[in-house]
C-alpha cells in the first residue's frame, strides 16, 4: 500500500496541487507548499532527504537569480505599462479607425490593427484588452456595432502579445526549454502575424456578407482638410513605429539580446510619455510600483514553481511521465495531439502563467524525444513545440469560464454589455484560433522559415 | 488585539518600505542597459561588469518585492472558487493558506538561504569570470532577506484575517478598511484609472 503511494507521489503531487490551487490562495504560495509539504512526507517515507531543500534554495538562486536573460521580463512589464500611460495608444487607435472608416467593419478591424500594434510593443495581455475595451467598445455600442462581434474582435486582438514579439511568455518558455530567446521570439513573428490575418479576414467576409452587423463611422469624423490629416498621422503612428523599431527590429536583426531590447525599450517608453507630456512623478511611481509588483508576482510564481518541480523530479516524477506516456503507445503525433488537448483544457481553469511553469518542467523531458521525421528538422523541433504551445495558451485567455481577457473586459465594459454577449463572441475567435493551431501543425515553415532566414 | 494589530502595521511598515524603495531600482537598471548597450559600440569598458551588474540589481529587486507584493494582494490566485465563497471561509483560507503553505515555505527556504548564504560568504565569493564583479556573497544576501521580508508579510497578513476573524468588531473594521486601501489595484483598475478615454475624445 505504502509502496504503491510511494511509486505515484509525483502524481499525487499533482492532484494536490489542482485541489489546493482552487483554493483561491497564492499560486506561487501553493506551488511552493506543495513542493515542501510532499517533500516532508518523502522524508518520512524515506525517499528524499532533508538537505535537497538546500538544492531547492541554490536552484532558485541559479535558475532564477543568476540569469541575464530573465532580466527582459521587468523591462519589458516597464515598457508595456509606460506605454499604456503615454496616451500614445489613444492617437494611434483613433488613427487607424479615421483610415479605417469606409471598409467593411472598420471599426472591428482597427482593433485588429491596433492589438497587432499594442502586441508587438507591450507583451502583457491585460492591458491590451483593457486598454482597446475602454477605447472602442464605447464607440462599438454607440455605432450599433453587433455586440458579440465587437467584444470578441477585441478580446482575441488584445491577447496576442502572448504571441507576437516581445512576449513575456515567450521569455519564459524558451528559458524553460533552455532555448534561445531571440530564436522563438523570430519563430513567433509569422505565426502571430497570421492569426491577426485570420481575424482580419473573417470580421471582413463576416461584414460584407451581412453590413448591419457593423456600421460604419460616419464620414464626417476625422480631420477636415489634408494638413489636419497628415498632423494625425503623424502623431498616430510616429511614436509607435519608432517604439516598434526600437525594439523589435534590434531582437530582429540581432543587434541587441532581447534583454537588451527591452531595457532601450523601457527607456523609450519614458521617453515617449515625456514627448506626449503625460510623465508626472505620480504617473512615474505609479508604473514603477504597479510594474514591479507585477514582476514579484511572476518571479515568486517562478520561485514556487522551482520547488514545486525540483520535489516532482526527486520523487521520480520524470520516470512516470515518461512510462505513462510510452505505455499508451501514441508515438510522437499522438504524444503531441494528446499535449495539446491537455493545455486547451487546462486553459479552461488556469491561465499561462501556472500552465507553463507546471507543464513545460514536467513535459520537456518528453519533447525532446518525439520524432516527426521529416515532417520539422530535429533542431527546429522544440521551437515549433512551443510555438503550438503559444498559439494554445493564447486561447486559454479567451476560454470561459475563466478567460482572463474575457474578465478584464467585463470589468471595464459598458454597462450594458452582458457577460453572455462576451461569451457567445468569443466563439468564433476560438475556433480561428484552433484553425491557426492547425496551420502551424501542418506547415511548420510558417513558424521556422522566418528564423533559418535571419539566423540560420 | 489592539497589540496585534499594532504589531501586523509594524511589519507592514517595514516590508512596504523596503519594497517600495527596490521597485525603484527599475530606473538605474534600465539606465545601465542603456549605457550598456550605447557604450558598448564605441569603448569597451567591461561590459561583463555592467551585465553581472543588471542581474544583481534585477535579484535585488525582485526578492524585495515579494513581500510587498502579498501585503498589496498582488500575487495571482485562482479565482473561480474562491470568489463565490462566504467572506468568513475567506478569512480561513487566507489564515490556513499562511499557515501551512506560506509560513513553514518561508522558514524552510530561509533556513537554508542563510546557510547557503554563509557558504558563499566564508570563502568570499566573486563573480565566476575573471572580469565580472567582486563580493557576490553580499548579492546573494538578497534571497534569505527576501524571504524574512514575506516571512514578515505572511505574519501582517495572517494577524490581520485572524483579527478580522475573532477580534472585536471595531478593530476588525480597521483592519479590513488596512486592507482595502494597501490593495494594489488590478490591472483592470489600474489601466481604467486615468488612461482610459474614448478614442477621438481629447484632454
Amino acid at each position: 500500500m505504502i509502496d504503491v503511494f510511494i511509486d505515484y507521489m509525483p502524481l499525487f503531487m499533482f492532484a494536490a496541487l489542482g485541489i489546493f490551487l482552487f483554493s483561491g490562495y497564492p499560486v506561487a504560495a501553493v506551488l511552493g507548499g506543495v513542493g515542501l509539504g510532499f517533500g516532508f512526507i518523502g522524508i518520512a517515507l524515506g525517499v528524499f532527504s532533508e538537505i535537497e531543500f538546500f538544492n531547492i534554495v541554490s536552484r532558485i538562486w541559479g535558475g532564477i537569480a543568476d540569469n541575464q536573460v530573465l532580466v527582459a521580463i521587468p523591462m519589458f512589464i516597464f515598457m508595456g505599462t509606460m506605454f499604456e500611460k503615454s496616451g500614445v495608444a489613444n492617437d494611434l487607435l483613433y488613427c487607424l479607425q479615421v483610415l479605417l472608416r469606409r471598409v467593411p467593419g472598420g471599426l472591428a478591424l482597427s482593433v485588429t490593427v491596433m492589438g497587432v500594434i499594442m502586441a508587438a510593443m507591450t507583451g502583457i495581455i491585460g492591458a491590451s484588452v483593457v486598454m482597446m475595451t475602454i477605447m472602442a467598445l464605447p464607440v462599438m455600442v454607440q455605432r450599433q456595432y453587433n455586440m458579440p462581434l465587437a467584444t470578441g474582435t477585441i478580446a482575441a486582438s488584445g491577447t496576442l502579445g502572448v504571441l507576437i514579439p516581445p512576449s513575456i511568455m515567450l521569455v519564459i518558455m524558451a528559458e524553460l526549454l533552455g532555448r534561445s530567446v531571440g530564436n522563438l521570439f523570430v519563430a513567433a513573428f509569422f505565426p502571430g502575424l497570421m492569426l491577426a490575418g485570420l481575424y482580419l479576414l473573417y470580421i471582413v467576409t463576416l461584414c460584407s456578407f451581412r453590413p448591419g452587423l457593423a456600421p460604419p463611422l460616419p464620414d464626417e469624423l476625422g480631420p477636415t482638410n489634408k494638413t489636419e490629416l497628415v498632423v494625425l498621422l503623424l502623431k498616430g503612428f510616429v511614436p509607435a513605429t519608432f517604439l516598434i523599431f526600437m525594439v523589435l527590429g534590434s531582437i530582429i536583426f540581432g543587434w541587441a539580446t532581447p534583454t537588451e531590447a527591452a531595457g532601450v525599450g523601457a527607456a523609450g517608453a519614458i521617453i515617449l510619455a515625456v514627448v506626449n507630456r503625460r510623465l508626472t512623478f505620480s504617473v512615474l511611481s505609479k508604473v514603477v510600483e504597479h510594474s514591479m509588483l507585477t514582476n514579484a508576482m511572476l518571479f515568486f510564481i517562478f520561485i514556487g514553481a522551482t520547488a514545486f518541480s525540483y520535489t516532482f523530479r526527486s520523487l521520480g516524477g520524470d520516470d512516470i511521465v515518461i512510462g505513462l506516456v510510452d505505455s499508451a503507445g501514441l508515438g510522437s503525433w499522438g504524444i503531441l495531439f494528446v499535449l495539446m488537448v491537455i493545455v486547451f483544457f487546462l486553459g479552461f481553469f488556469f491561465d499561462w502563467i501556472e500552465i507553463t511553469l507546471i507543464v513545460i518542467p514536467v513535459f520537456a523531458p518528453i519533447i525532446e524525444l518525439l520524432d516527426f521525421g521529416g515532417h520539422v528538422a530535429k533542431i527546429d523541433l522544440v521551437y515549433w513545440f512551443a510555438i503550438l504551445l503559444a498559439v494554445n495558451l493564447q486561447t486559454s485567455f479567451l476560454t470561459p469560464p475563466f478567460g482572463f481577457a474575457l474578465f478584464y473586459m467585463k470589468g471595464v465594459a459598458p454597462p450594458e454589455v452582458k457577460i453572455q454577449q462576451i461569451y457567445i463572441g468569443i466563439i468564433p475567435f476560438v475556433l480561428l484560433q484552433l484553425i491557426g493551431l492547425a496551420l502551424v501543425m501542418t506547415f511548420p515553415e510558417i513558424a521556422m522559415w522566418l528564423p533559418r532566414q535571419l539566423l540560420n | 488585539m489592539q497589540f496585534l494589530f499594532r504589531l501586523s502595521n509594524l511589519f507592514d511598515r517595514v516590508v512596504s518600505t523596503i519594497g517600495v524603495a527596490a521597485a525603484w531600482i527599475t530606473l538605474p537598471l534600465i539606465l545601465i542597459i542603456v549605457f550598456d548597450v550605447v557604450t558598448r559600440r564605441f569603448l569597451v569598458l567591461g561590459s561583463t561588469k555592467l551585465q553581472e551588474m543588471e542581474w544583481h540589481l534585477h535579484a535585488l529587486l525582485f526578492f524585495l518585492c515579494i513581500g510587498w507584493a502579498y501585503i498589496k494582494n498582488a500575487h495571482v490566485r485562482i479565482e473561480l472558487v474562491h470568489e463565490r465563497l462566504p467572506r468568513r471561509a475567506q478569512l480561513w483560507i487566507e489564515v490556513l493558506g499562511c499557515l501551512f503553505f506560506l509560513i513553514p515555505y518561508c522558514v524552510i527556504v530561509f533556513y537554508h538561504g542563510v546557510d547557503w548564504w554563509e557558504r558563499s560568504w566564508s570563502i568570499g565569493e566573486v563573480s565566476d569570470s575573471a572580469t565580472g564583479l567582486p563580493y557576490r556573497w553580499v548579492i546573494k544576501a538578497a534571497l534569505p532577506i527576501g524571504f524574512l521580508l514575506l516571512f514578515l508579510s505572511a505574519l501582517t497578513v495572517l494577524l490581520r484575517k485572524v483579527i478580522q476573524l475573532f477580534g472585536p468588531p471595531n478593530l476588525a473594521e480597521a483592519a479590513f478598511q488596512l486592507e482595502q486601501k494597501e490593495r494594489e489595484p488590478t490591472e483592470a483598475e489600474f489601466v481604467a484609472e486615468n488612461g482610459g478615454r474614448k478614442t477621438g475624445e481629447r484632454q
